[in-house]
């Protein structure tokens, strides 16, 4: 454990720099946090949650992943070295969720684990919720990364204490930048860690959710009733830290072909859709419902966890009001896991005008 | 609408819809075509607005309505008269507002005492319970929007359509207040900027007349020229009439493909075949670049820097984010390039010059400058000067015209009714995966991929009687054409309507589409056409 100055950041991201391409939350003149190298905006480790997280510099939106030319396939796989700065907790724990279904059954995807080795990962753990739509601690999480990191900082005020979690983390803790931490930081740490770990939240009831979903009892009405506003987006998909679908492509040009893969979004009609036309998810409610029972029903039974990290980015971005905090609170009132007027969230009565903005 | 309220467009914001308790949506499949103002529409549903909408389909939005008037196609215009009748009948007129704001009431009162209500449901189809139950609702809510989009305007009826909606407003004092008023929705980003621009052939900028002695004075001297016609030029669709009669001998098409998107396609392809300069300007090749003597290549949005002026008349800033392919230059480099070339000298250090003559020329636009549209999110026109925060809503104590005219309508039937040759109605439009003619979104793979071929949607009960099932071929046939494509079997459109797109240029509707026109607008009857269908 060390001690960084607060004034001690700028320094760090240039040094690190020297070495890697750096990735760190920054708040833009127009309002919105993005994740880009130093320099574009004010770099922002309190409030940023930029709506496109950080799966997008592990698998980014659309990648080459193989070229053919004159019957020679190369599969590509280099990957520069990178850090990501600053990333919230939840976004940690994406990370790993993704990691462990992109290396699953023995399997390895080589893109994305080319991508996963070559990075390095500092955490800022949360001292407040970063926006209303927060629920990491009901999805099962904490305000503070457990595993996974290279390096984890806490806020204490004019300085940040730092963990480190890997040898990698070790290493860059021996930078002359940081300084050594005493008992008193520990304890302060472990302050930190207990008053954060109860940190008021919006509380939708994901515990109840699960339960209603594991039961099997949700119908198909339920879905299409929900569906019956969905916009077919896909937007909810897009900003999921947890959502890996891809399309697979072939791009011609004059040397041969290149493959391409790039986000997909299983709300799409034409995901589903057979070559032969039939199509397995035919109405908007079942493919509703195959979006939210994966992630809720089936990545329980097969990872041992559901794969929503409550970073509510879905319930943020959709336009009518269908994230994972809208769905896993109509679960719970629909099927009786929560009394009606105790749950945090009546959909349609509490959700303000300004609902996404 | 600028005949009744002085001013044709969104009278009101998208931001108001947040606040109205009742919409009232008609000819618009707002969900697939403008998502975000559905979403604003869908989410004030939620928390306890209203929703009337009027579509012969059941679309997504007509899914979620209160009270959905399935009327017959092309019926508005009786609709909406009949939805007066029964306003005035109960006596839920604003009379005060009607009194106060408004000229040529009677006209009104006597055309809609036409229409009764037998005379309106034998008409429309519609029962009585849902045709009072709209008309009460929209009465009698605090703040209605009326919402309409190509539904209303693509028939011979449209002008005739949009007049009766404005009357609708006024009879009942919707109009002129925050979330109440008419509001067509643009089916592009920069529609209205077009029209803004005068890219009509009738108007200058800011819609002033071309035979307006005092706006040729201005424009004449901004451009260093004499003698701008005062007659006003021909409309798109006319100017294929006048290719095919032989008085239009060459054609400049920016950013348009009339071969896929014009009615009587095959009609368009003839005439512009006869053209003796073709030139097309655009970012892909087109249908219609395939015809032309000379291409254009220009810059995409990404490669550009300029301005959008979107449905609710706000004008926004659009930054280049790319550079430009090799070769390629903006619209507005290239059209200076032209103007030079031809003996017009056109030069403009940047597009910011562009913008200052814009504001120079253009009263809605006077205030609006680069300088403030980069540390806004844009300005609404009207906009007369530098400290002016632009206009959230028209026609706020006056119409833009002073009173607002009542403009009473009769209803005319479509052109081509269906009759035992061609017994089924066809009526077109676009679905949410595409745009227009494709030539972008057939590129996108997942766009693409979403719905890639054409098809036609039809009742279950015609299918039965056509013996097909999703996914079977059928020709259909009308007056002007035939083309082929699969069924898709489906509750959304009623018995004896059949709906296709104009994506696909191998199975495109406009094929089928007449040349009728309305009188006023020279809209195409594009929601209406008489065809016959056989099965394959």
């Amino acid at each position: 454990m060390k001690r960084l100055r607060k004034d001690r950041i700028g320094p760090l991201l240039e040094e690190l720099a020297l070495q890697r391409r750096i990735y760190c939350p920054q708040l833009l003149p127009g309002g919105e946090v993005v994740y880009a190298e130093p320099g574009l905006g004010n770099l922002d480790l309190d409030n940023g949650k930029p709506l496109i997280s950080a799966k997008a510099f592990l698998m980014p939106q659309v990648e080459a992943i193989a070229e053919f030319a004159r019957q020679e396939i190369s599969i590509i796989t280099e990957a520069e070295p990178t850090l990501l700065f600053g990333i919230a907790p939840c976004e940690m724990r994406a990370i790993q969720f993704v990691e462990r279904f992109m290396t699953r059954d023995g399997l390895s995807d080589p893109h994305f684990t080319s991508r996963r080795r070559a990075m390095i990962i500092i955490v800022v753990a949360c001292k407040e919720p970063r926006d209303r739509f927060c629920f990491c601690i009901e999805a099962n999480g904490k305000p503070f990364a457990e595993s996974g990191y290279d390096l984890q900082m806490f806020d204490l005020g004019d300085f940040y204490v730092v963990e480190s979690g890997s040898a990698n983390g070790d290493a860059l803790l021996s930078l002359g930048l940081f300084e050594e931490a005493g008992p008193e930081d520990a304890r302060l740490l472990e302050e930190e860690k207990s008053r954060t770990a109860k940190i008021a939240q919006i509380n939708p009831g994901m515990a109840g959710a699960l339960r209603v979903l594991a039961k099997e009892n949700v119908d198909e009405e339920f879905w299409e009733n929900l569906a019956a506003c969905c916009l077919n987006c896909g937007s909810c998909v897009y900003v999921c830290p947890t959502c890996t679908c891809y399309y697979v492509t072939d791009l011609t040009s004059v040397k041969g072909y290149t493959r391409l893969r790039g986000w997909d979004a299983c709300l799409h009609e034409g995901f589903s859709r057979e070559t032969s036309g039939h199509n397995p998810r035919p109405t908007p409610g079942t493919r509703l419902a195959r979006r939210h029972e994966h992630k809720l029903k089936f990545d329980v039974m097969n990872f041992g966890g559901s794969a929503c990290v409550g970073c509510g980015r879905c319930s943020l971005v959709c336009p009518v009001g269908l994230g994972a905090i809208e769905i896993i609170s109509k679960l719970n009132w629909s099927f009786g896991s929560i009394d009606e007027g105790k749950s945090d969230f009546d959909i349609f009565k509490k959700r303000g005008k300004e609902g996404w903005e | 609408m600028a005949a009744t309220f002085g001013s044709g467009a969104m009278t009101n914001s998208i931001g108001e819809m947040d606040d109205a308790d009742l919409f009232f949506v008609l000819g618009s499949n707002t969900t697939e075509q403008h998502p975000l103002v559905a979403a604003r529409i869908i989410q004030a549903v939620q928390r306890g607005a209203r929703l009337i909408v009027a579509d012969p389909r059941k679309t997504q939005i007509a899914s979620l309505a209160h009270v959905h008037l399935r009327h017959a196609v092309g019926s508005d215009v009786a609709l909406v008269n009949g939805l007066m009748n029964i306003i005035l009948q109960n006596g839920w007129e604003d009379r005060a507002f009607i009194n106060g704001r408004t000229e040529n009431f009677q006209a009104l009162e006597s055309v809609v005492s036409e229409y009764d209500e037998e005379r309106v449901l034998s008409i429309t189809g519609l029962s009585k319970k849902s045709i009072v139950e709209a008309a009460a609702l929209y009465a009698q809510s605090p703040k209605a929007m009326i919402v309409y989009a190509m539904g209303i305007t693509q028939h011979v009826a449209g002008t005739d359509n949009v007049k009766s909606l404005a009357n609708l407003a006024m009879v009942t004092g919707h109009v002129g207040r925050p979330s109440s008023g008419v509001n067509p929705l643009r089916g592009q980003n920069n529609v209205q900027g077009a029209c803004d621009m005068g890219a009509l052939p009738s108007v200058f900028s800011g819609y002033q007349a071309v035979s307006d002695p005092e706006a040729i004075r201005c424009f004449e001297e901004e451009w260093a020229v004499k003698g701008l016609s005062p007659h006003p030029g021909l409309t798109a669709t006319e100017m294929v009439e006048a290719i095919d009669n032989g008085q239009l001998k060459a054609l400049y098409v920016i950013g348009e493909n009339p071969v896929v998107s014009d009615p009587d396609s095959q009609h368009v392809y003839r005439a512009l075949k006869k053209l003796e300069l073709l030139v097309v300007q655009d970012i892909f090749m087109s249908e219609t670049a395939e015809l032309a003597d000379v291409i254009l290549p220009a810059a995409s949005f990404a490669e550009k820097t300029g301005t959008y002026t979107n449905t609710e008349r706000r004008v926004q800033l659009s930054r280049q984010a790319i550079d430009p392919l090799p070769g390629v230059l903006p619209d507005w480099r290239i059209i200076c390039e032209v103007g030079s070339r031809a003996g017009y000298p056109m030069h403009y250090e940047d597009i910011e010059e562009v913008a200052a003559e814009i504001a120079r020329t253009t009263p809605s636009y006077a205030g609006i400058s680069y300088d403030r549209l980069r540390d806004s999110w844009g300005i609404q026109w009207p906009c007369p000067d530098n400290g002016h925060p632009g206009t959230m809503y028209l026609h706020k104590e006056k119409f833009a015209k002073g009173r607002g005219t009542f403009m009473p309508a009769v209803f005319v039937p479509p052109e081509e009714p269906p009759d035992a040759e061609f017994p089924y109605i066809l009526t077109t439009g676009r679905v949410g995966a595409h745009y227009h003619t494709g030539t972008i979104s057939k590129r996108t793979l997942v766009l693409n991929r979403e719905v890639p071929y054409p098809y036609l949607e039809i009742n279950p009960e015609d299918a039965k009687r056509l013996r097909v099932r999703t996914g079977m071929k059928v020709a259909v046939e009308s007056r002007r054409g035939e083309i082929s494509l699969p069924v898709q079997v489906t509750e959304k459109v009623p018995k004896g309507v059949v709906f296709g797109s104009f994506h696909f240029n191998e199975a495109n509707v406009n094929r089928l589409i007449p040349r009728h026109l309305d009188p006023v607008s020279k809209i195409p009857e594009l929601k209406h056409c008489a065809v016959n269908i056989r099965r394959l």
